[in-house]
C-alpha cells in the first residue's frame, strides 16, 4: 500500500492559499506532491492536462461554484474521485455533493489526519474500481477470442468433411488421367493425330489434381492427429531437426536460418504436432523474406510452457490482415502456390495442444509468430545432483 | 516386366475408381481382381489366390477395418494396403495394428503405390 500511495496524484482546489500550504506541507511528508488550483476553472484546466486520482475540492470559492465544478469534473473524468470540503456544519452542501458523485465530504475546519484518511480511502476505491473494470474488459476480450476460435473449429470440422468427400472423386480423376497418360505412351498410339495435345492436356489434369490434393490433405492435417503423441525430446534438438528440413529451401533463396537458445533439457511434449506447426511457420517465413534476410527460431521456458518463436526479417503483415491470416483460404500467394490453409491448420493444431499462437509484425521489418505450448518435466526420477538440468531450463554442461 | 505379376484384389465401393486404378495396374502387368464390398472381397479370397488386397476403409455394409480383421483371421498371409479418402491417423494406426502393411490417403500418388508393390514383390521373391 505504502509504495502505491507514492503514485497518488492529488489535486487541491481551494481559494485559501494558507489552507493549501498546510495541506501541501503535510502531503509532501507522505511523499506526495499535490497539484494546486485556486478556483474551479483552474482545477479543470489541470485535470484536462494530466490524469488525477483524487481531488480535494472546496465548495465555497469565488467564480465557479464548488458543486458545479464537481459535476463538471465527474462528467469529464468519471474515474476521478472527489472529496468535498463544505462550510461548517453544512450537511445540505455535503448531501448535494454526494448526489453529484462526490466520494465524501468533510466540513471545515478540517482535521488534516481525517482528510488524509479520506484521501487514502478515495484512492483505494478508485484502484479497486479500476481493477474491476480491467477484469471485465479482460473477460469480454477472452469471450470474444473464444467465440472466434470456436467458429474456426466448426469451420475446420466442416472443411475436413468436405475434403473427405472430395478425395474420392479426385482419386477417380487422378487414376483416369493416369490411365490416359499410360495409353498415350503406347507404341500403337505413337502416330495418332493430336497426340502431343492430348499428352499436354493429361499433364494439366494431373497438375490440377495435385493442387486440389494439397488442399484436401492439408485440411485433413488439421484434424488428423486424434491422440496426443507425447514424446520426451529436447526442445532445442526438435527445433534443429525441423530447421534441417527447411534449410535447403531457405539457403536457395539466400536466407539464413538459425536457432537461438541455450541447450535445453528433455521435456514431455507433443513432438509430431509441434514439428508440423514449426514447419508451417517456417515455410511462411521463408516465403515472406527476401534474399539476404534472416529467420531465427527462439525457445523460452517458463510457467510450465514452452514458447517457440519464429522471427523473420521479411515483408511483415499489414495490421488489417493480422486476424485474417488465420482464416481458411486467406493467402497473398498466387493461385497454385499458397493454399491459405497453413495458419488455419496450425491454429487448430495449437488449440488442440492446449497452446496459444500469437503474432507480432511490422510492415517492412518482419514478423514474429510465437507458439506457447504446455509441457511436462522430464523423468521425475532423473538425477537431481549439481549439473542436472532443471525442467524446461537449459542443461548446464 | 520380367518379374512375376502380383495378384492384386482391389476393393472399393467407388466403382469408377476401381475401374480406372485396375486398368492402370493391369497396364503395368499386374494381375488385378476387383470387388465392390467387404463381403465380395472375402468371397473372392475364399476361392482365389491373392497376394495383396488394396482396401478402402469406408464402405457401406462391412467397413474396411472389419474386412481387414476377417482377412487377417482367414488368410493371414495375404497382405493388405489401406487406401481411403477418409483418413485419420487413428484409423490408420488401428489398421496397421490389425496387420495392414501400409496406408495411403486418396488421391494417392501412383508412384508411391507402385513403389510399395515393388517392395512387396521383392520380399515375396526372397
Ligand atoms: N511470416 C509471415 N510474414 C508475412 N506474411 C505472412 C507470414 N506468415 C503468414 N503470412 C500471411 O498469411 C497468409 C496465410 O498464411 P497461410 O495460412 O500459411 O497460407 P499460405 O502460406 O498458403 O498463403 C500468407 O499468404 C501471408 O499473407
Ligand atoms: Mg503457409
Amino acid at each position: 500500500m505504502a509504495d502505491r500511495l507514492n503514485s497518488l496524484r492529488l489535486l487541491l482546489v481551494d481559494d485559501e492559499a494558507a489552507f493549501r500550504a498546510v495541506l501541501v506541507k503535510r502531503m509532501r511528508r507522505q511523499g506526495i506532491d499535490p497539484f494546486q488550483a485556486a478556483d474551479g476553472a483552474g482545477g479543470l484546466r489541470i485535470l484536462s492536462r494530466q490524469p488525477v486520482d483524487v481531488v480535494v475540492l472546496d465548495v465555497r470559492m469565488p467564480g465557479m461554484d464548488g458543486i458545479d465544478t464537481l459535476r463538471e469534473i465527474k462528467r469529464r473524468h468519471p474515474h476521478t474521485e472527489v472529496i468535498l470540503l463544505t462550510g461548517h456544519a453544512n450537511t445540505r452542501e455535503g448531501l448535494e455533493g454526494i448526489q453529484a458523485g462526490a466520494f465524501d465530504y468533510l466540513s471545515k475546519p478540517v482535521d488534516i489526519d481525517h482528510l488524509w484518511e479520506k484521501i487514502k480511502q478515495a484512492f483505494e476505491k478508485k484502484a479497486v474500481l479500476e481493477a474491476l473494470r480491467q477484469d471485465s474488459q479482460y473477460r469480454l476480450h477472452m469471450a470474444q477470442q473464444m467465440a472466434a476460435s470456436e467458429r474456426l473449429a466448426a469451420l475446420g470440422t466442416l472443411a475436413a468433411g468436405v475434403a473427405h468427400e472430395i478425395n474420392n472423386p479426385l482419386a477417380i480423376i487422378n487414376e483416369a488421367a493416369g490411365y490416359l497418360g499410360t495409353l498415350l505412351q503406347k507404341p500403337e498410339l505413337e502416330d495418332v493425330p493430336y497426340r502431343e495435345g492430348m499428352v499436354n492436356a493429361v499433364g494439366k489434369i494431373a497438375t490440377g489434381v495435385a493442387r486440389a490434393r494439397t488442399i484436401t490433405h492439408q485440411l485433413l492435417g488439421g484434424v488428423r492427429p486424434d491422440s496426443p503423441g507425447l514424446a520426451r525430446v529436447r526442445p532445442d534438438e526438435l527445433v534443429d531437426e525441423t530447421l534441417a528440413l527447411v534449410r535447403a529451401e531457405a539457403e536457395d533463396k539466400g536466407i539464413a536460418v538459425a536457432r537461438q537458445s541455450p541447450p535445453m533439457a528433455a521435456v514431455w511434449i507433443e513432438a509430431d504436432r509441434l514439428r508440423q506447426v514449426l514447419i508451417n511457420l517456417l515455410v511462411n517465413a521463408i516465403h515472406a523474406t527476401q534474399r539476404g534476410g534472416r529467420i531465427v527460431v527462439g525457445i523460452e521456458a517458463g510457467d510450465g510452457r514452452l514458447r517457440f518463436s519464429v522471427a523473420d526479417s521479411g515483408k511483415g503483415i499489414p495490421g488489417e490482415n493480422l486476424e485474417r491470416i488465420f482464416e481458411p483460404f486467406f493467402s497473398d500467394q498466387p493461385p497454385g502456390e499458397g493454399t491459405g490453409l497453413g495458419l488455419f491448420v496450425t491454429r487448430q493444431i495449437v488449440d488442440r495442444m492446449g497452446g496459444t499462437i500469437t503474432v507480432r509484425s511490422q510492415v517492412g521489418r518482419g514478423t514474429t509468430m510465437t507458439v506457447a505450448v504446455p509441457h511436462r518435466c522430464g523423468d521425475p526420477g532423473a538425477a537431481r545432483g549439481p549439473g542436472a538440468p532443471v525442467c524446461g531450463q537449459e542443461a548446464r554442461p | 516386366m520380367s518379374a512375376l505379376p502380383i495378384r492384386i484384389l482391389l476393393v472399393d465401393d467407388e466403382r469408377d475408381f476401381v475401374e480406372m486404378l485396375s486398368l492402370r495396374l493391369a497396364e503395368r502387368g499386374e494381375h488385378v481382381m476387383t470387388a465392390f464390398s467387404g463381403r465380395e472381397c472375402l468371397e473372392i479370397l475364399s476361392r482365389e489366390a491373392v497376394d495383396v488386397v488394396i482396401l478402402d476403409i469406408r464402405m457401406p455394409g462391412m467397413d474396411g477395418i472389419e474386412t481387414l480383421r476377417r482377412i487377417k483371421q482367414a488368410h493371414p498371409r495375404v497382405e493388405v494396403i489401406l487406401l481411403t479418402g477418409h483418413g485419420t491417423t487413428q484409423t490408420a494406426m488401428e489398421g496397421v495394428r490389425l496387420g495392414a502393411l501400409d496406408y495411403f490417403l486418396k488421391p494417392a500418388d501412383f508412384e508411391d503405390l507402385t513403389a510399395r508393390l515393388e517392395r512387396l514383390r521383392r520380399t515375396a521373391d526372397a
